[in-house]
């Protein structure tokens, strides 16, 4: 089972193993030789075929920061007990979830308010836009889980949805 | 140490003929593993993609770490029995890396007879289990059987070595605090349902995964009483009532993550240290092999040749060169580990039996593995052997092998018979691992010298009730014995019967070696001590 | 140093402008006093400045808003003037007439002028009564009720925008005059909720425009002078992302023109301080767009190439002093570039971004210039604006400050909160922006550069991140040595 990295929403697959000097990398068909030397406070020195990149890291839970040649990308670390567990089935449709950080400009629905696919529940506003937050199915309002002007973070669950009958 | 020099000329007509033949045994021999791996009817593939499963394979692929070496074991199992119904005995088994740790994995194939277990299935797995308890490895347990195939209960059941062992043997890996881990992905009924009960640890997969001993139909028949399968043991149930799964998954891949988890946290007991260095591949190609082991099976050949081609650096310390010159033996490298080499070089006689009798207790006070390479027809015979002793020096090299306590390990190269296989550590005499190669011959006597016994039998019988046996008719019988003897005394059938662990492609003994020496190091070696050799 | 009547000033700001603004007091030796909302206690200008005063609010910014705390933090401060930095209440001209009136200096124009001029209505009808060119438009106030009609017949496309707004928010495009209606209620519920108060006006949306202003300075004398323009035609939603000055390849004699309009825009409006006059340029042609009556963000790439601290000459015009050069003594010297580097994900649509800063290191050196208000530790919220940081090169050409700042740029290494540090990158070595042909829609007609990091060296960026992630080479320290030589073996 091969260990998983996010970069921009795309999962690549990995596998890291020893060698006499160092690690190789498998990468797809690709195998690389790497090695990287700690030199403290975030910073290291990666060996990758040979050649030598100075690296600059931080490291934030499964969320590893890199700043190489003069690029910075974020990738995370996605454990395989996690990343292979199925979300509940149907579970994703029955929340609204953020789309980005933002705040609450409005909520346009009470809980216990029936709504269809689509129906507005919320105006939010990010980024100086504003953007309607839609019923991803039909059912009933459960909880609005943040009030007008408040903050709320990337994938933040905005409001819950319940199946009539369930 | 030296480096052996060979004397093969690669560019012979007669290297070419050899190389000819053995490469097409060996493409042969890989087509029949491929088959059997991987064909399977597409209307038993489409059931598994409808019931949401993996196939076998690809589910120990996942479970291995990348990247690393999977040994298996008795692939062509069952090959020759069943009509070749139940390929690999519908089992997968084999010595992997999971998590970092050496492990056993046993898997079911339900893609073939619905994962049932047939009497060569269970040997499979015992064997497997036995392997674990030699070298106290744990085993994950990919579980996913549908019972014991009714039919030929009589063949599995009841006896020492029938179904009973295998949870026997599970609570015995308990015991020894070997742990396992079993995965349940399909219905695990009956017997099946002890392989993941007796496990230390057991996950099931959300709705294919199910454990009951007696199935919906088998509880209608028994009480009357209809009941669902979740009702009766799905995953649900087992993990939130009963207690008898530990840990539920959501998919076949979650579960086989939760298991490399649990085994990644097993703790690591210290392996038995052995003498080792870097190792340095054979100085010689072993695709040489090839040209090596002659075409003809009654040629000789000597096994220093293959010495060279499989041992680092193609370095040999050979031991008593100059006496009992029928049995090769020495000190070699195998991927860095120090082993010990009893090679036959001819047939056994009472100087080379004393001499490998000698050089198995010297290996076994030095705590060096032994690695015993077969090629034998047996002991010599004949009244000056007998006076000599051939019967009481071959058996102190009997009681030698019998009670080395280093590990060994036996590849027959070519032929094996007679008393020259328990000799040169066969079956019978506990090596961690036996595999042949394709064109191996095991038999209780070499074929031609059996054909001739047989069919003097044959033809004395029916003499007795008056009956001559023309030229022609003799030599048809003749021949008919010796078809069958060939077939019965192969390779595959011996695979088949799972008299060894699996046949090897020569080029890959050196790997499958080294991965068995590796293994065998999580057991402790117990100190030497024999029996009592007849002096 | 010239003298000043007052010893301290309050800045009523926070971030990047106001760690700017307290070095610009600490060069002319006064105490600097800075009013902060808890999120910010950690935050530089706080700790920089000789003085910080809490202010609280309903939301953080509304903490920043509240025109009573803030003169109350004056008074406790004893200072002798406000800087309002931009955004905030920097255009508000109550805020400006209570400063005045409590009896502080007020760091930027005349309320007047900024009811008169920092209002895009009257602004505009001011500048056309006066002879000054703008683009056609309709204004909602003029008659609401024939607002749509009069929008109408100006033809497509149209810009809607807020009367009171400004940084594109409440701004919407109209390419078809059916969804003329919704846009302008998107707009309209937009501007009051930023500036409570909801008028618009509409005018005609000029493709491929190029976005030129001009930094003046007036004082209580009736001097006015200008500081050159400012080329800020690359932007993303109306948001400025890279400016520079001077603009590149303005044809001959128009650079003048635009500047000396700006400077009799500002004489006619009797302008006070330092403000921008900004230009819609559509080749030969130049609209008056409208106008900031206060200190911009982009500003330091001006003081790059004239080498004027606007800061301080602001606070001289405050003081009610003269200024201290005339038209003449400007001289404008080779070619500054600033990029902002904000907390957005370029490829999530710019959506903003947060987290704490892990790592914070920035390159220095001669024509370098990094405007900065986060320091390492810090938390980036929603709360505020999402500019972290700007950087400032200057060079004798435009190419050698464009290859400064792509330098800089990779020099600079913040971690912990995504920024748009790559897509800025991208931007700087676009052969599209170094040829100096950009217009304001350079970045909508080419998403390529903000739809992310092509996959080339991905593999070095994997290797490192799996060098780091503690399971993926436990994972492959804990194979045994035998078996990591053998790879993926198998007895075929």
């Amino acid at each position: 089972m091969n260990h998983l990295f996010e970069h921009e929403g795309v999962d690549y697959q990995l596998w890291l193993s020893r060698c006499q000097q160092g690690y190789r990398l498998h990468l797809g068909n690709e195998v690389l030789a790497v090695d990287f030397s700690h030199q403290g406070d975030g910073r290291g020195l990666l060996t990758i075929t040979g050649a030598s990149e100075p690296v600059r890291f931080a490291i934030d839970g499964d969320i590893i920061h890199l700043h190489i040649r003069g690029r910075t990308r974020i990738l995370r670390y996605r454990d395989p007990l996690s990343a292979h567990a199925l979300v509940k089935k149907d579970a994703g449709h029955l929340m609204a979830r953020a789309p980005m950080p933002g705040v609450v400009v409005k909520t346009s629905v009470m809980p216990g308010e029936a709504v269809s696919t689509g129906t507005a529940l919320m105006v939010i506003e990010s980024m100086k836009l504003e953007s309607v937050i839609r019923s991803p199915q039909e059912g009933v309002v459960d909880r609005i889980h943040f009030n007008e002007g408040e903050c709320f973070e990337h994938d933040a669950v905005l409001v819950t949805i319940t199946q009539e009958g369930h | 140490m030296q480096r052996l020099a060979s004397l093969i000329d690669v560019n012979s007509q007669e290297f070419r003929l050899n190389e000819h033949h053995n490469r097409r045994l060996v493409t042969e021999f890989k087509e029949r593993q491929r088959a059997v791996r991987f064909d399977r009817p597409e209307r038993d593939r489409e059931r598994l993609r409808r019931q949401n499963k993996l196939f076998v394979r690809d589910r120990v692929e996942a479970l291995l770490d990348p990247e690393t070496p999977f040994l298996e074991l008795s692939t062509l199992a069952a090959n020759e029995a069943y009509d070749g119904g139940v390929p690999s005995a519908a089992q997968v088994v084999g010595i992997g890396i999971v998590a970092g740790r050496e492990v056993i994995v046993h898997a079911d194939d339900s893609s073939v007879k619905g994962g049932a277990w047939y009497p060569l299935s269970v040997k499979k797995i015992v064997r497997s289990l036995d392997i674990a308890i030699e070298n106290r490895l744990p085993v994950v347990h990919l579980c996913d059987c549908g019972g014991g195939f009714l039919p030929m209960q009589a063949e599995f059941f009841a006896d020492r070595h029938h179904a009973g062992r295998i949870f026997r043997n599970q609570s015995i890996l308990s015991k020894m605090g070997v742990p396992q881990v079993a995965i349940v992905m399909g219905h695990c009924i009956a017997g099946g349902a002890y392989v993941p009960a007796l496990s230390d640890y057991n996950i099931i997969v959300q709705e294919s995964g199910a454990i009951f001993l007696g199935g919906p139909s088998i509880v209608k028949v028994a009480t009357g009483q209809h009941v669902s399968v979740d009702d009766l043991g799905g995953a649900d149930m087992q993990t939130s009532v009963s207690g008898t799964a530990d840990y539920l998954a959501d998919s076949e891949m979650h579960a086989i993550a939760i298991a490399r988890d649990i085994v990644a946290r097993f703790s690591r007991p210290e392996k038995t240290s052995l003498d080792r260095v870097a190792p340095e591949p054979p100085a010689y190609d072993a695709s040489e092999l090839y040209g090596i082991i002659p075409r003809d099976a009654r040629m000789h050949f000597d096994m220093r040749e293959i010495l060279a081609r499989l041992v680092d650096g193609s370095r040999f310390h050979e031991y008593q060169p100059r006496y009992g010159r029928s049995l090769v033996c020495g000190f070699a490298r195998l991927h860095g580990y120090q082993i010990g080499v009893l090679a036959n070089n001819g047939v056994l006689f009472d100087d080379s039996a004393l001499k490998g009798a000698h050089f198995i207790q010297l290996c076994d006070t030095n705590r060096t593995p032994l690695l015993f390479l077969q090629n034998i027809t047996g002991f010599m015979v004949g009244s000056e052997y007998e006076r000599r002793g051939i019967t009481k020096n071959g058996a102190k090299l009997l009681m030698a092998v019998s009670g080395a306590a280093v590990p060994k390990f036996t590849v027959i190269c070519s032929h094996s018979h007679g008393a020259g296989n328990f000799a040169m550590a066969g079956r019978a005499f506990d090596p961690r691992v036996l595999f042949s190669w394709p064109q191996a011959q095991i038999s209780a006597m070499g074929a031609d010298q059996a054909t001739r016994v047989l069919t003097d039998v044959k033809a004395k019988q029916l003499a007795v009730d008056g009956k001559q046996l023309s030229a022609q008719e003799y030599e048809t019988t003749r021949q008919s014995i010796l078809e069958e003897y060939r077939e019965r005394s192969s390779a595959y059938y011996a695979t088949s019967e799972i008299w060894d662990d699996g046949i090897l492609d020569p080029v890959d003994t050196r790997n499958a070696l080294a991965i068995a020496v590796s293994a065998s190091l999580n057991a402790p070696i117990e100190t030497p001590r024999y029996g009592i050799f007849r002096m | 140093m010239q003298k000043l009547p007052f010893n301290t000033v309050l800045i009523a700001n926070r971030g990047e402008i106001a760690v700017r603004i307290i070095k610009t007091l600490r060069e002319l030796e006064l105490r600097s006093a800075i009013v902060c909302h808890e999120l910010d206690a950690g935050a530089p200008a706080v700790s920089m400045a000789d003085m910080a005063i809490a202010v609280s609010g309903r939301t953080p910014v509304s903490a920043y808003l509240d025109t009573a705390q803030i003169i109350a933090a004056a008074r406790e401060a004893n200072v002798g003037a406000i800087h309002p930095g931009y955004g905030f209440l920097s255009e508000n001209a109550e805020f400006a007439r209570t400063v005045v009136e409590s009896g502080f200096a007020f760091v930027g124009p005349t309320p007047e002028s900024i009811q008169l001029m920092g209002d895009k209505i009257r602004a505009r009808n001011f500048v056309q009564r006066n002879g000054f060119p703008v683009v056609p438009s309709a204004i909602e106030e003029d008659d609401p009720a024939t607002f749509i009609l009069r929008a109408r017949s100006i033809g497509a496309p149209l810009l809607v925008k807020a009367s009171a707004g400004g940084g594109g928010k409440g701004m919407r495009i109209v390419r078809d005059l059916d969804t003329l209606e919704q846009a302008i209620a998107q707009a309209r519920s937009e501007a009051q909720r930023y500036f409570r108060d909801g008028r618009l006006y509409i005018e005609r949306y000029i493709e491929k425009p190029r976005h030129i202003e001009v930094q003046v300075l007036g004082d209580s004398f009736g001097n006015v002078v200008h500081l050159f323009e400012r080329e800020c035609s690359v932007q993303r939603r109306f948001q400025k992302v890279i400016e520079e000055a001077p603009a590149s390849a303005l044809p001959l004699g128009l650079r003048e023109r635009i500047c000396e309009t700006a400077v009799d825009i500002c004489r006619a409006a009797n302008y006070r301080n330092a403000g921008t006059v900004e230009f819609i340029v559509d080749g030969e042609e130049f609209y008056f767009l409208e106008m900031n009556t206060r200190l911009q963000v982009e500003h330091p790439v001006t003081e790059m190439i004239t080498g004027i601290d606007i800061v301080a000459e602001q606070l001289y015009v405050a003081a009610g002093q003269e200024l201290r050069f005339s038209q003449q003594d400007i001289v404008s010297t080779g070619h500054a570039i600033e990029a902002r580097v904000y907390a957005e994900a370029p490829a999530r649509d710019f959506a903003p971004t947060t987290g704490k800063i892990l790592v914070l290191d920035y390159p220095g050196g001669p024509g370098l210039r990094i405007d900065i208000g986060i320091s390492q530790g810090q938390q980036i919220t929603i709360a505020f604006d999402s500019l972290l940081a700007k950087v400032i090169v200057h060079s004798r050409t435009r190419d050698g400050a464009a290859l400064k700042i792509a330098r800089a740029m990779q020099g600079l290494v913040l971690l912990g909160c995504e920024t748009n540090a790559s897509f800025l990158a991208r931007v700087l070595a676009d052969e599209q922006f170094l040829s100096g042909q950009v217009h304001t829609g350079y970045l909508d007609e080419n998403p390529q550069l903000a739809a992310g990091e092509s996959a080339c060296d991905l593999s070095t960026f994997l290797a490192a991140a799996a060098l780091l992630t503690r399971p993926v080479h436990e994972a492959a320290d804990a194979v045994p040595e035998l078996h990591a030589s053998l790879g993926r073996w198998r007895n075929a």
